[in-house]
């Protein structure tokens, strides 16, 4: 085979290849940048065939690292070059140098058109290429038509059309609305039919990538996609060159099954049938042979099957056949096999029922904790964490910690922290707890964050059975010869609160105690210092009567410190020789700590959010439910900073009648026994010891299951069903203690994901440990179509489901059937058909309730069918709008009113939040540019559709009020909307206030919305 | 989809890069870098796989097989097979092979741009478009033609070949 003899370009890269160092290089580099820039400057002495060299050349300078910011346009004119060779050039600097941002690339629009639309194969291949790299929106609007016809055609030879196909997928993501739903579905079942090879793989790509967005409408292809396998399985009609080390097109099989993974579910008997057939001649028929790559290939299908059949839900047999071939791989030889037999047993957790077949093949999965690859030791860390029950904790732990001594340090703190939570999630009994965190900070003290130590802290000061075990175990781990400084704190913080329990022990007495601690003193940090100087003055406290020799010796360390520069210090240190002068009253001041109030541990939710972050790749499953509902992906995306603030103001109960935005109340509030009280933010540690305060701040963000001065005995009954409190609110701080032990706490602010989903059509509804409650809603006139997808998250069915709306008078609402059970990580879906009546600003509330075990949860969630979803945008000019205007005279069909007390914002702020309620903005309209005019189109089964117009008169100087005017066809519409828009230029939810309103309380909740009207309560208040 | 395609010796030195979504040169420069001193540490006989979440972004995979002096990596995202991938990196280097026989580094240094052409061939818009390397072949040989190569091939001297060494 020729090679491309471009002597100049071999020259040059022989010669940057030769360069010594990577200042040699970059001289050279720019001499040649330099040479380049002036011959295309100096355009017309260039020949094709050096224009390609030169460019070439900036390719590989541009691969080396090196910025070409020239060239560009010269570049996109080439394009319309009517040679093949310049027209190459042309698209290939285009495609390398330029982005779909770029603007230079909009002027290559029509060129690149022309060369789709034109008879010339060679010059289509070279267009599509490049918009299928690199085509933007743009692209998309003004080629997409033209592509489609290429794909279709029957003329075109395959070589063009499987470039159309995927030129198309980069469209159809760059814009979904080029391909008409309705119209396509029937040409995509036809591509399907595809008898060459090429063009069926580029159209199961184009596909996968369509019904992924939207499987409904592509039911008919189904069995089509069966057909496929069939076609492939039995290798009828594949020619050679397609099968590759004899496997039939393993891309396009593995292509052909991922699409099948997002149709929730394959219906009819018959093609469910002839699609288990394939799957089992593949879980049946593929062995293990010498050839490497016919291996990876044969597996690289195996396992896409295994992923199906787990989607599928079929039988117990043939998963438990997948979990067999399963096992079988993590033990071959073969590093890929082990590594996807690992992750795919991992996903295989998602599924029911096959935990205890998993857990046959735990022996082997530790084995592959010490394998020499350190991806396939990640692997295994994960499935030994995600397999891990009460049954084995013990067993999974002690490996963990095990091997946490020889792993690498890349993995430490992970492994350390899942060693952590394993031990709290499924301690078998609390002394074990204590002993695993001990030894973790024994062993990988630098990999053990403090929200460990602390902890075990809170659970040690909970339960008073612990307290002389956890304080034993200190004392021994200071008998160590060198301990993590962690340890020091943990064990000084433990024996000062409770070495007393121990005092007849030999080594245990105070003095001793204290020696051993001191012993540290001159090793350990500021913060740490200041432990030991509490833990001093409570060894002091504990031991009355005083003993003179101690006391002088602990005084010595407080006056030596009275004057450090280090402020907390030096205070502790004060205050501490003040108060140990004081005899007996010391007593009262230094008594033990309080029970911690009982909240989400911290660490839990660390784990979860880090589930969160790698799901996608870990459950097909959910995965699949991702891609049909949004709902799902967007917990993953909960903002990371809510936590922190709200951690701080506190678990607020609001009350539930009222539905006002919480944010007017501008004090956290609680709600117990009808009396509204005004919650303390900081913790109740505070209140007691003026030593306890720095660990009082350091552990208020952490909590502990279960309500406080809860019996051991019922601790350790809690211990299996923690997961049920594990997903607990944020807001990690206090809640009215009463209500503790029947709430289950909804994750997220639910006030917070309402108002979202007023301005957007898919999101979380709601969402608690137990489910999820996710919507996905469109919008088409007076009527909507809403659907609510509840998953399942635990391993565990919901029992008991219902749900009933409760519809206020001008919807009219259908709320399909909601299955009673839904089973263990299962997602339902229940469409909800919505027609508006006539305009109202009242919201429908969905009376929603389930069981978990003995948990009853019932909860009222105001459904986002709110005024503007039955908005139309509409853009109107001067001369519709005016007339319009003039035409509404006054009261009740024009409506003027002076609203105070906005929130404050810029124009622009306004005209953004005004076309997010689907009111579009029409600029230009009115002189004054400190005015807003806006327009929509308003539907309803009463009004018909009717043009409402909104004018805002903003005041520069004072932007808390503002004047609006509102006029439509009708006086309800008309006012409805003038109270609508005040809501919302009154009050804006914002991320980071109070959760929820609708407080999660045993008693059910008086509907929202039946008691009051949120805008008129906002008007009162104002 | 496919996120890129990269050829890196192993001294660190890019051979072929390809990004599929737009990803300023700074940064590719970096996800090299990352990716070569994660690779070079890898030992022999372990997976081909890498969790690419740490460097590349979420989400991301990668996938390399190690040619005499040439890794070929693929990142990807979890809607592609891992296997699969690690398949094309063999299609691929056995298309180089017809192409150049006993193909070898220098091959691929030299020839950069016919290396783009039958990346091109193989891999469009991030998505698979022909796993045939007959078929590349055909369209990589008919695009020299239309190149009229009329300057004469230069012969490069071998040093060590892909496959066989």
């Amino acid at each position: 085979m020729a090679l491309s003899g471009m002597r100049g370009l071999s020259v040059f890269i022989s010669e940057v290849r030769n360069c010594r160092n990577k200042e040699q290089e970059r001289l050279r580099v720019d001499k040649e940048l330099g040479n380049i820039r002036t011959r295309f400057k100096n355009e017309k002495g260039l020949t094709p065939y050096e224009k390609k060299k030169y460019v070439w050349k900036m390719l590989y300078i541009y691969m080396l690292g090196y910025d070409v910011d020239f060239g560009h346009m010269e570049a996109v004119s080439l394009i319309s070059a009517p040679k093949y060779p310049e027209k190459q050039v042309g698209y290939i600097v285009t495609s390398c140098l330029l982005n779909e941002n770029h603007d230079f690339l909009r002027l290559a629009i029509n060129a690149v058109r022309n060369d789709i639309i034109g008879r010339n194969e060679t010059f289509q291949c070279l267009a599509l290429t490049l918009v299928g790299n690199i085509g933007g929106r743009e692209f998309a609007e003004s080629l997409a038509p033209d592509v489609q016809k290429l794909l279709i055609s029957s003329s075109c030879r395959p070589l063009v059309r499987k470039k159309a196909a995927l030129c198309l997928l980069r469209l159809f993501r760059k814009n979904s609305d080029i391909l008409n739903v309705d119209g396509w579905s029937d040409r995509m079942a036809q591509l399907l039919d595809e008898r060459d090879l090429g063009v069926l793989t580029s159209s199961m790509s184009l596909f996968v990538a369509l019904v992924s967005n939207n499987h409904e409408a592509y039911w008919s292809c189904l069995p089509k996609c069966v057909k496929v396998m069939e076609r492939l399985a039995r290798n009828q009609d594949i020619p050679q060159e397609y099968t590759y080390y004899g496997i039939p097109s393993p891309w396009l099989q593995v292509k052909t099954m991922r699409a099948l993974q997002y149709f929730p579910t394959v219906e009819d008997p018959s093609i469910r049938r002839a699609l288990f057939e394939v799957l089992q001649r593949i879980l049946m028929g593929t062995d293990v042979v010498k050839n490497v790559n016919k291996n990876n290939a044969s597996h690289a299908v195996l396992f896409e099957a295994l992923a199906l059949v787990m989607h599928l839900d079929s039988e117990k047999e043939m998963m438990s056949q997948c979990v067999a071939l399963l096992g079988k791989f993590i033990a071959v030889r073969e590093p890929n096999i082990r590594y996807l037999g690992l992750e795919n047993m991992t996903r295989m957790l998602m599924v029911t029922d096959v935990h205890e077949i998993i857990k046959r093949h735990q022996a082997q999965i530790i084995t592959s904790l010490k394998d020499p690859d350190i991806s396939i030791r990640r692997r295994s860390l994960d499935l030994l964490y995600g397999m891990c029950d009460v049954s084995n904790a013990k067993d999974i732990v002690e490996e963990l910690l095990q091997y946490l001594g020889t792993a690498d340090f890349a993995m430490r703190e992970e492994l350390a922290l899942k060693a952590a939570i394993l031990a709290e999630k499924f301690a078998p009994d609390l002394s074990w707890y204590v002993d695993v965190i001990l030894q973790l900070i024994d062993k990988a003290g630098d990999f053990v964050s403090d929200d460990i130590w602390f902890r075990v802290v809170q659970f040690v000061t909970n339960n008073e059975d612990l307290q002389p075990y956890a304080a034993l175990k200190a004392r021994e781990y200071l008998d160590k010869p060198a301990i993590h400084e962690t340890m020091v704190k943990v064990s000084a913080y433990l024996l000062g609160e409770y070495s007393h329990l121990l005092a007849r022990r030999p080594g245990c007495s105070p003095k001793e105690i204290f020696s051993i601690i001191h012993e540290k003193l001159p090793t350990v940090s500021t913060p740490t210092i200041s432990i030991l100087l509490t833990t001093y003055a409570k060894i002091l406290m504990h031991s009355q009567p005083p003993d003179p020799e101690l006391q002088n010796q602990v005084w010595a360390v407080y006056s030596k410190y009275e004057s450090c520069i280090d402020a907390e210090i030096q205070q502790r240190a004060v205050e501490y020789f003040a108060l140990s002068r004081k005899g007996e009253a010391l007593m009262d001041i230094l008594a033990e700590m309080p029970k911690f109030p009982e909240r989400q541990s911290s660490l839990i939710k660390k784990a979860e959010d880090t589930e969160a972050d790698t799901a996608e790749q870990s459950a097909i499953k959910l995965r699949t439910q991702q891609q049909a509902s949004n709902a799902l992906v967007l917990t993953d995306h909960r903002p990371a900073n809510g936590a922190p603030q709200v951690s701080q103001l506190g678990m607020i109960m609001v009350p539930s009648t009222s539905n006002v935005d919480q944010n007017v109340v501008d004090q956290p509030l609680t709600h117990s026994n009808g009396t509204l009280s005004v919650v303390d933010p900081q913790p109740p540690a505070q209140d007691h010891a003026p030593a306890g305060d720095i660990l009082g701040d350091l552990l208020g963000p952490l909590a502990i299951e279960g309500p406080p001065g809860v019996s051991p005995q019922s601790e350790l009954n809690n211990v299996p069903s923690h997961e049920g409190t594990l997903g607990a609110n944020d807001a990690l701080a206090l809640a009215p203690v009463g209500d503790q032990e029947s709430t289950v706490k909804p994750i997220g602010d639910i006030a917070e994901r309402f108002h979202a989903l007023c301005l957007k059509d898919s999101g979380v509804l709601y969402e608690d440990p137990y489910i999820q409650i996710g919507i996905k809603a469109e919008w088409r006139g007076h009527q909507g179509r809403m659907v609510l997808f509840l998953g399942n998250k635990n391993t565990a069915s919901l029992d008991s489901v219902q749900a009933k709306i409760l519809p206020p008078s001008h919807l009219k609402l259908d709320l399909s059937l909601v299955p009673k059970i839904i089973p263990p990580r299962a997602q339902v879906q229940c469409p909800l058909e919505v027609v508006n009546l006539r305009p109202s600003r009242d919201v429908a509330v969905l009376d929603f309730s389930y069981k978990f075990g003995t948990y009853l949860v019932n909860n009222r969630l105001r459904l986002p069918a709110v005024l503007n979803k039955f908005f139309q945008p509409i853009q109107v000019s001067a001369e519709e709008f005016f007339p319009q205007w003039r035409s509404l005279p006054g009261p009740p069909l024009k409506l003027q009113e002076v609203v105070r007390g906005v929130r404050p914002m810029s124009l622009g702020e306004m005209a953004n939040l005004f076309n997010s309620l689907k009111l579009m903005v029409c600029p230009g309209l009115d002189p004054n540019a400190c005015n807003l005019v806006a327009s929509t189109t308003f539907y309803s089964e009463n009004t018909r559709a009717m043009l409402c117009l909104i004018r805002i008169e903003t005041d520069p100087a004072d932007r808390t009020q503002l004047r609006m005017t509102v006029a439509s066809g009708d006086p309800t519409l008309t006012f409805e909307l003038k109270e609508f828009i005040k809501e919302h230029l009154v009050s804006i939810p914002t991320a980071g206030k109070p959760p929820a309103p609708v407080a999660q309380q045993p008693q059910p909740n008086i509907p929202p919305i039946a008691s009051s009207d949120p805008g008129a309560l906002l008007a009162g208040l104002l | 989809m496919i996120r890129a395609m990269i050829v890196i010796n192993n001294q660190g030195k890019p051979r072929l890069s390809k990004f599929y979504n737009y990803t300023p040169v700074e940064q590719q420069q970096q996800l090299i870098r990352s990716i070569y001193s994660v690779l070079c540490l890898q030992p022999e006989n372990v997976s081909n796989f890498l969790e690419g979440s740490s460097i590349l972004g979420p989400d991301s995979r990668l996938v390399y097989k190690l040619f005499a002096t040439l890794y070929f990596v693929f990142v990807f995202d979890s809607s592609e097979n891992e296997l699969a991938m690690f398949d094309l990196i063999q299609v691929y280097v056995e298309t180089l092979e017809k192409c150049f026989s006993n193909v070898c580094e220098l091959d691929i240094v030299l020839n950069y741009s016919k290396m783009h052409t039958i990346l091109d061939e193989m891999i469009l818009g991030g998505q698979v478009v022909e796993t045939n390397s007959e078929k590349v072949m055909q369209a990589v040989e008919e695009i020299s033609k239309l190149e009229k190569v009329t300057a004469a091939t230069k012969l490069i001297s071998k040093s060590a070949s892909l496959l066989w060494g």
